[in-house]
């Protein structure tokens, strides 16, 4: 295919779009499926085939849209009108819809179960890596080429060296989504300039963290904006091998992209010579097998190769010395989802939105204590209190904001006096949080702040690849003096301990994980100090979440 | 090259070196628990943890992954390090158990003197250890997981150094346990190394369980002589009797590793049937007496028949002491010329092979390990020479290729070509390599190669080689003229006589070339480098022997640590000729077979008991030091006293309290020593030239030793090989005949080594029974087919007068025409009269496949 066929491809696709009457899409993303979506869908279909409406009305599977926990949600899109959505769909309620759209001229939504769209909820958002999710059916090339998908790459491989797509993402100011923000356009350079037989572009999609689920969505949702951009990276740093590492608990979204990977080298958007250029990039997928620790990059690496997933030190980095030796970019799977709209609208279109030093949108799955929860795109320096206040409607049952929790168990919580802080990567790492891959936990006064520590450093302990000492037996003793200070059985100086091995686990641990494992603790520490003296000195949880009275203890 | 300070004191390193290892050269010893040199930095530990406090680093760094560079201030004493080192201890010693009262290791634990060291005493941890399931690892290694502070030397031994997988880390967390997917036997015959390389007792010796206290054992440096490479042991012996093996690292020979076979092989020296005591007519006689008759007897029958009546065999097992011993006895005495080989096909390949060694072209085995290509001809590295193939996976882990020329079915821990072609293939393959290397320009090699690919496909076609060994031939040459450091393997086992020298030529080509690399021999035994110096008339063999005895013109044979009736190829003639003797002395510490037979018997010492020299393959003179006394283990003595004290079986082991049993002064002497007092009783003192100092002998006996001073070796020992070889094999005409027709109704038999089991000295180990498995042959499938065979068949090869029954292994990866027998200790292979070397189809049956024959044949 080259790039008029492309174009033609879109063209038909949006043609044969329009002489529908009127189209549902359902979301088929892992949330609404769960809630029912996959009923909802058979339902709809099976309405307009009583009905005999298959010709003039259309049910299709589409990506996330947003509200998860109000699942399972249909986007309603009648022939010239606006489009409404709907939550909690079930059979019946699927059967009432296609009723009110089944005649011509349907101009009235049903009211019932509609999400308004001027709800805050999608007022403050700005969708740019999501623009497609929830539009787009992740099964059907042609409906993303009809969206725009790889219009970005036939561009650049038409207009554009290798040089200039870095120069653009240079230009866009765009970070690493995968937490740690280092620029992405640096990374690209200093890449292109490695030397190397081959070269390997790797999207990090092994997301770990609690709570988290933006890659998931966005290689459920709309893969081939994935595929894209690992594209135009391949073609920024000379790389003709990608590989796609899919978190081992993701199979929907493991089978997206392996579908979309076979329907894009069919119609010679991947493989080789891409849209009839000389362009050669080749992409599989690898699945992990539920090691948190595989995101880190140097254990991803030896997963995918094969091997026992664990970090070795850096240097070398992957740049210089990555899969088989051959330098290699791994970026994570959001930041390939930026890319395709920077090549399009320009770098600095993107540099438009954001703060100086974080450009661009971030996406964050919004949950805890909220009344929206879901997936939300939200331009970076946008304030805790937009989010959890306007976007997240605020706390239910007339609660108080108590923390909010960013980063995972590699970040920290930040507390109701930092509402204001804007959401960049520096002003939460001053707050002691980061701001990692995107998950958003929002706590109101009924969590115990040591509990959410010890849960935390749970997990570390669990998720420990185990190869060095401070990260497989420091988390071990953390989270024994965290039980004991939930338990009530904890002296003055156990606080002191734990202090003395979060800051040795920070300093000498081997990778990331380890290092940034005492964070959680630390960040409460400094923040809700009191809680953890309330539970030594006064032997009472001001939450009233612990047990102190000693009797869980072994 | 970098230079820093580290504690005040300054050093200059090489680039590449790590802070670590700066250190160790100042003799600062950093704390470590996962560094180990020889496998490289992990930085699991976070032991070496020490402060830099100038340079490009700054803070609490790990010392085993910086490299040193110019201009760092370490210190490895600062109190912020030091009070990390604590912690990481304290971390280590979450789960340890503390069971050092009963733990093996206890004594020589590195996890002990690290806590006592660090100052790690106090426990503030007060949670329960996570225990784990020991699982079985075979009869050589004992598992205590409880005890392990996951450093990961053991897995990254394993997997990565010598390239085996059946053992590594499952689980993660603080769950991390280190072993197999399940029970089972380990599959590398490098497994012992589990038990030097583990800083606590996870791994432990099971063979020397329980039985020593480390403070206790009487330690020395020895040698390794289960083959001919000579590895650098050391020998740790308690109550007269070897119980452990340790590895030593050695700067030519072994990086410190061992293979099973050398380590737990030792067991021939206590066995509990070793002879030790004089016999004569199977009676126990004091040695004196013993030896004072044997001269008599000798004496007699030079009386007779001549001083030449009188044979004497020699072996490669023997030190060199022994060996020049055994050729000054026999010349001052005017016998026979003495035989070093049993075997004496095997002795005119040992004799060409030490010919071609100069010291130029011999490499060590530790230079193996710097090679970028390696062409491996007629040599099984694992079942040969063990260690060997740990050398050549250190190459192949840096990138170089691997290129194995052998009929048999090789396995390698390691990727590598396999050219499967029969023995006298491989000697028209080497002449048409030979013919391409020498008409190559290799020192600028043409980049694509055309010419050299060109010149040996003629070649080849020439001489009828099937496509796909051609295809790999070249690929062969296209390696090896595009290398910088070749070297070539040589075996003797399964290879014609020529092909040493082949070897030698190609590998001198290559060397004048590129400067670099060599050739590395392997020899069938531990000392058959110095037997082949010693063994100064090239016409004479064994063989001659057996035929003097024959036609009576030989009628006395002294044997000396030989066993010919294991080794000599046609059993039923030597056993018939053993018959004619008229006096057979025999002088061992096995309790053989040759043993048996001998009219007079003279006890010797094991190397443990008096130490000896050996050269190994590549001439390097070596020596091993005594370990224990000479006696009856007391253990044995103990046991064997309470027996006949008691009649019943044990019962009063401990505390070991007998010390001897035998007759006063009676003890073995080393074999020298013996042969010494025989020259005493055959030679009156005034006209003969014996000297006591073994080493005045064979100054004499051999020319290369003449100018050393006969003390005091070098640490890697003394390269004895000439500057030069003498000169280079002319090239001969190709052997254009076709390969075996597929016609021709029979195969070529192969008699080859095992690791375990085939092994002369390390078969009476009782612990290699559990290792040797099953007698077998293999076959390649086109000829099972032929022969209507299956893999799995029982079968019976009946040639002659003798024949054998082993299982049968089909094998794709070995040549055709070609059955590849183990000598294994449990099957009479000699009686199938080797000489020939050719076995008819009509000659192997199937026994059955019934289960029940099949253990019957157990």
């Amino acid at each position: 295919m080259n790039r008029v066929e492309l174009q033609a491809m879109a063209e038909t696709e949006r043609n044969r779009q329009k002489a529908f009457q009127c189209r549902f899409l359902c979301c088929v993303g892992t949330p609404c499926l769960s809630a029912g979506g996959g009923v909802v869908q058979e339902a709809l279909k099976q309405a307009i085939a009583v009905q005999g409406l298959d010709a003039t009305v259309e049910v299709v599977g589409a990506g996330c849209m947003g509200p998860c926990s109000r699942g399972p949600l249909v986007r309603v899109l009648p022939a010239g009108g606006e489009e409404a959505i709907y939550e909690h769909m079930t059979p019946e309620k699927a059967g009432a819809l296609v009723e009110a759209f089944a005649g011509p001229g349907c101009s009235s939504f049903p009211e019932e179960s509609r999400i308004s769209s001027d709800s805050p909820f999608f007022g403050k958002q700005v969708k740019i890596v999501l623009s497609g999710s929830g539009r787009v059916d992740p099964d059907r090339l042609e409906s993303c080429v009809a969206e725009g998908a790889y219009t970005a790459l036939a561009h650049a491989l038409r207009e554009m060296t290798p040089e200039e797509v870095c120069q653009e993402v240079v230009r866009s100011g765009l970070r690493g989504r995968g937490g740690a923000g280092y620029p992405t356009g640096v990374k690209w350079n200093l890449m292109r300039k490695a030397q190397g037989e081959r070269k390997i572009v790797v999207a990090n999609g092994d997301e770990g963290d609690p709570g988290a689920y933006m890659d998931r969505t966005l290689m459920e949702s709309d893969p081939h904006r994935v595929l894209e951009g690992m594209a135009l990276a391949a073609y920024a740093v000379g790389a003709d091998q990608g590989y796609v590492y899919v978190r081992g608990e993701y199979p929907l979204a493991a089978q997206r992209i392996q579908r979309a990977i076979q329907a894009a080298e069919r119609q010679g958007l991947l493989g080789n010579r891409i849209l009839e250029s000389r362009f050669n990039f080749r992409v599989d997928v690898r699945m992990g097998a539920g090691a948190f620790v595989c995101g880190e990059e140097t254990a991803l690496m030896a997963s995918i190769m094969g091997r026992r997933g664990q970090p070795v030190p850096r240097p070398p980095y992957p740049a210089q010395r990555g899969l088989w030796g051959l330098p290699t970019l791994i970026n994570n799977v959001e930041t390939f989802g930026n890319i395709a709209p920077i090549i399009q609208h320009g770098g600095e279109w993107y540099a438009g939105y954001g703060t100086e030093k974080s450009r661009g949108t971030k996406v964050f799955a919004l949950a805890g204590k909220v009344s929206w929860t879901g997936l939300i795109e939200v331009p970076l320096g946008i304030t805790l209190r937009e989010i959890v206040f306007d976007i997240g409607g605020g706390i239910p049952g007339g609660r108080s904001f108590k923390a909010a929790q960013t980063g995972g168990p590699s970040g920290g919580c930040i507390p109701a006096a930092h509402l204001d802080t804007p959401m960049d990567y520096e002003s939460l790492q001053e707050l002691g949080s980061i701001m990692g891959s995107g998950g958003l936990i929002v706590m109101d006064d009924r969590s115990c702040m040591p509990d959410v520590a010890k849960f935390f450093m749970e997990f570390c302990m669990d998720e420990s690849c185990g190869k060095c000492a401070p990260c497989r037996g420091g988390t071990v003793q953390m989270v024994r003096l965290l039980q004991r200070i939930t338990d009530g059985g904890a002296a003055p100086e156990d606080l002191e301990q734990l202090k003395e091995l979060c800051l040795l686990l920070k300093e000498t641990s081997l990778c990331g994980l380890g290092q940034t494992a005492p964070n959680p603790v630390l960040s409460t520490l400094r923040h809700f100090r009191e809680e953890y003296d309330a539970h030594i000195r006064e032997g009472r949880c001001p939450a009233g979440v612990c047990d102190l009275s000693g009797n869980s203890m072994e | 090259m970098p230079k820093l300070t580290i504690d005040d004191l300054e050093i200059e390193v090489p680039p590449g070196t790590k802070v670590i290892d700066a250190a160790e050269q100042l003799g600062i010893m950093i704390p470590r628990f996962c560094y180990l040199k020889e496998l490289g930095p992990a930085g699991a530990c976070r032991m070496c943890a020490v402060k830099f406090l100038q340079g490009p680093f700054k803070g609490v760094q790990m010392s085993c992954m910086v490299d040193a560079q110019d201009g760092m201030v370490v210190s490895t004493n600062d109190p912020e390090a030091v009070a990390f080192r604590k912690q990481v201890i304290e971390w280590l010693m979450l789960n340890h158990p503390h069971d050092c009262p009963v733990c093996d290791e206890g004594g020589q634990c590195l996890l002990q003197d690290e806590t006592v060291s660090g100052g790690h005493g106090l426990r503030r941890y007060l949670g329960r250890k996570r225990t784990y399931r020991d699982q079985y690892l075979g009869p050589f290694i004992a598992h205590e997981m409880n005890r392990c502070i996951h450093c990961y030397r053991c897995s990254r031994f394993y997997q990565e150094y010598a390239g085996y997988r059946d053992l590594g880390p499952l689980q993660i967390a603080d769950r991390v346990y280190f072993g197999r997917f399940k029970d089972g036997p380990l599959e590398s015959p490098f497994s012992g190394n589990l038990v030097d390389i583990c800083p606590t007792g996870v791994y432990t010796d099971k063979t020397a369980r329980f039985r020593v206290r480390h403070w206790d054992l009487e330690r020395a440096p020895s040698l390794c002589i289960h083959c001919s490479l000579g590895c650098h042991t050391v020998a740790n012996a308690r109550y007269r009797e070897v119980v452990r093996i340790e590895g030593r690292s050695s700067g030519k020979v072994n990086a410190g590793f061992l293979c099973d076979r050398g380590r737990f092989g030792f067991g021939y020296a206590a066995h509990p049937e070793r002879p030790r005591n004089a016999k004569i007519a199977a009676q126990n006689v004091p040695m004196s007496a013993a030896v004072r008759e044997a001269g008599r007897r000798l004496l007699e029958i030079r009386e007779s028949s001549g001083a030449e009546a009188i044979a004497v065999l020699g072996s490669g097992r023997s030190c060199l002491e022994t060996l020049g011993m055994v050729q000054h006895l026999s010349r001052v005495g005017k016998w026979t010329a003495p035989d070093f080989f049993e075997n004496p096909q095997m002795e005119r390949k040992v004799k060409a092979i030490v010919s071609q060694l100069d010291a130029r072209l011999a490499v060590s085995l530790r230079d193996v390990e710097k090679a970028d290509c390696i062409l491996a001809i007629g040599v099984d590295p694992v079942n040969e020479a063990p260690m060997l193939a740990l050398a050549m996976r250190q190459a192949f882990r840096k990138d170089a290729k691997v290129v194995v020329v052998d009929p048999r079915p090789i396995f390698l821990p390691m990727r590598f070509e396999h050219l499967a072609v029969s023995s006298a293939r491989i000697e028209t393959l080497l002449q048409v390599l030979l013919q391409v290397l020498r008409q190559t320009d290799l020192a600028a090699p043409p980049a694509p190669l055309p010419q050299p690919i060109q010149l040996s496909e003629g070649l080849l076609s020439e001489v009828a080689f099937d496509s796909s060994v051609q295809a790999q031939f070249h690929a062969l040459v296209e390696t090896l003229v595009g290398s910088r450091n070749p070297v070539i393997l040589c075996g003797s086992g399964v290879v014609g006589e020529s092909v040493s020298s082949l070897a030698a030529d190609c590998a001198e080509v290559l060397q004048n070339a590129k400067g670099k690399g060599g050739i590395f021999y392997v020899l069938p035994s531990a000392n058959a480098f110095g037997a082949a110096l010693l063994a100064s008339s090239p016409e004479h063999s064994f063989l001659d022997t057996v035929e003097g005895i024959e036609n009576g013109t030989i009628q006395a044979l002294v044997v000396v640590e030989s066993d010919p009736l294991r080794h000599f190829p046609d059993g039923p003639r030597l056993q018939a000729a053993l018959t004619k003797l008229q006096f057979l002395l025999v002088l061992d510490y096995l309790p053989s077979e040759t043993v048996r037979r001998a009219d007079i018997f003279l006890p010797t010492c094991t190397l443990f008991e008096v130490g000896g020299s050996f050269i190994n393959q590549q001439g390097r003179l070596q020596a091993a030091e005594k370990v224990h006394a000479v006696g009856t283990p007391i253990h044995q003595a103990t046991d064997e006293a309470m027996r006949s004290a008691r009649g019943e079986e044990g019962g009063g082991k401990h505390p070991p309290r007998m010390y001897d049993l035998g007759i006063p002064g009676g003890e073995p002497k080393a074999a020298w020593e013996v042969l010494d007092a025989l020259m005493e009783a055959l030679v009156p003192v005034a006209e003969g030239t014996w000297r006591e100092d073994p080493w005045e002998v064979l100054k004499q006996e051999i020319p290369l030793l003449a100018s050393w001073n006969g003390r005091g070796y070098p640490a890697d020992g003394l390269h004895v090989v000439p500057e030069k070889r003498p000169g280079a094999a002319v090239a001969l005409p190709l052997e254009t005949e076709a390969h075996t027709s597929p016609s021709e109704a029979s195969l070529q038999l192969l008699l080859v080594d095992w690791t375990f089991g085939t092994e002369e000295l390390s078969q009476y180990a009782a612990v290699m029974r559990q290792v040797e498995g099953e007698p077998f042959l293999c076959m390649h499938p086109q000829d099972a087919e032929r022969c209507g065979l299956a893999h799995g068949d029982a079968l019976e090869v009946r040639l002659e007068e003798g024949s054998i029954r082993a299982s049968l292994k089909v094998r794709e990866n070995m040549a055709c025409g070609v059955m590849v027998l183990p000598r294994h200790g449990r099957i009479q292979w000699q009686e199938l009269r080797n000489l020939s070397g050719r076995v008819p189809f009509e000659c192997i049956q199937k026994i059955s496949t019934d289960t029940q024959v099949i253990e019957d044949l157990r």
